[in-house]
């Protein structure tokens, strides 16, 4: 799981380049752009996915604890948090559409989507994942610390990933 | 769950949200009515950021308690990720320039 960690970001990172690369180009542009999201909204998404992800080390806390009980709440606590920002990601986009800021506006709005949308993919595959993870906290005949483990790597790869994401998109200048 | 570990997942859940919450005041104290192009803020907007990941490396994803050289590559990586962002950014504006 590491390797597709450290291999993710490096592809990220790739695009992040890019996008500060072509940014300098139409500097103006995009900071006019930048002007049309809402700073508040992306704070609110962090903080709903660094709690998720402060949910999924404590599930893996529990499941080595053998706290099996508290380690399925958790990873419960996990997908609510992760749901919290998949609604109000899908609620930020369908502002910005209803602003005529869509994918083809400009460059900005075309890297903003992309980004995103890219990222919001991974959340998806999260859920998946955090669905197996349940299904194997559930059972006695199925728990696997290792599994938990590396379901939650995927998963604070997702937070971390948009941490940068939020950064540099809402913030830099 | 030991009561000190949870106690520290907390503590760095409430740091991590604490610099999130900065961005606001970073926001707000760079512009006045009009978003403007500032180095100080794409710079500091970067490095908190990075801080952030290498947090929940060590912290929520237990990098800490790893084998050292998973410490050394998380740390290498984070560094990486620097050298390209501020990298680009800087060679952006100078080509512009």
């Amino acid at each position: 799981m590491w390797a597709f960690v450290l291999f993710e970001t490096l592809v990220f990172t790739s695009y992040f380049v890019v996008y500060l690369l072509f940014r300098a180009q139409h500097h103006e542009l995009y900071l006019q752009a930048q002007a049309n999201l809402d700073l508040r909204i992306g704070i609110f998404n962090t903080i709903a996915l660094l709690l998720s992800s402060w949910a999924v080390a404590r599930c893996v806390q529990a499941s080595r604890d053998g706290a099996y009980r508290s380690a399925l709440t958790n990873a419960f606590m996990t997908i609510f948090f992760g749901f919290v920002f998949f609604v109000s990601k899908v609620l930020e986009w369908a502002k910005e559409i209803r602003m005529g800021n869509g994918f083809t506006t400009n460059e900005f709005f075309q890297h903003y989507f992309f980004l995103t949308s890219i990222h919001f993919l991974h959340l998806l595959i999260g859920f998946i994942v955090m669905g197996v993870v349940i299904y194997q906290l559930w059972s006695p005949k199925r728990r696997s610390q290792e599994l938990v483990e590396t379901g939650a790597t995927y998963w604070h790869t997702v937070d971390f990933l948009w941490v940068l994401i939020f950064a540099l998109l809402y913030v830099v200048r | 769950m030991s009561s000190a570990f949870n106690t520290r997942l907390l503590a760095v859940w409430l740091l991590l949200s604490s610099m999130t919450l900065a961005y606001a005041w970073l926001d707000h104290s760079a512009d006045d009515e009009m978003i403007r192009p500032s180095a100080v803020v794409t710079v500091s907007a970067i490095a908190i950021a990075l801080l952030k990941v290498r947090i929940i490396f060590r912290e929520f994803m237990e990098v800490r308690h790893a084998p050292a050289l998973l410490c050394r590559l998380t740390d290498a990586w984070v560094l990486l990720i620097a050298v390209c962002l501020l990298g680009s950014y800087f060679l952006g504006m100078t080509i512009v320039n």
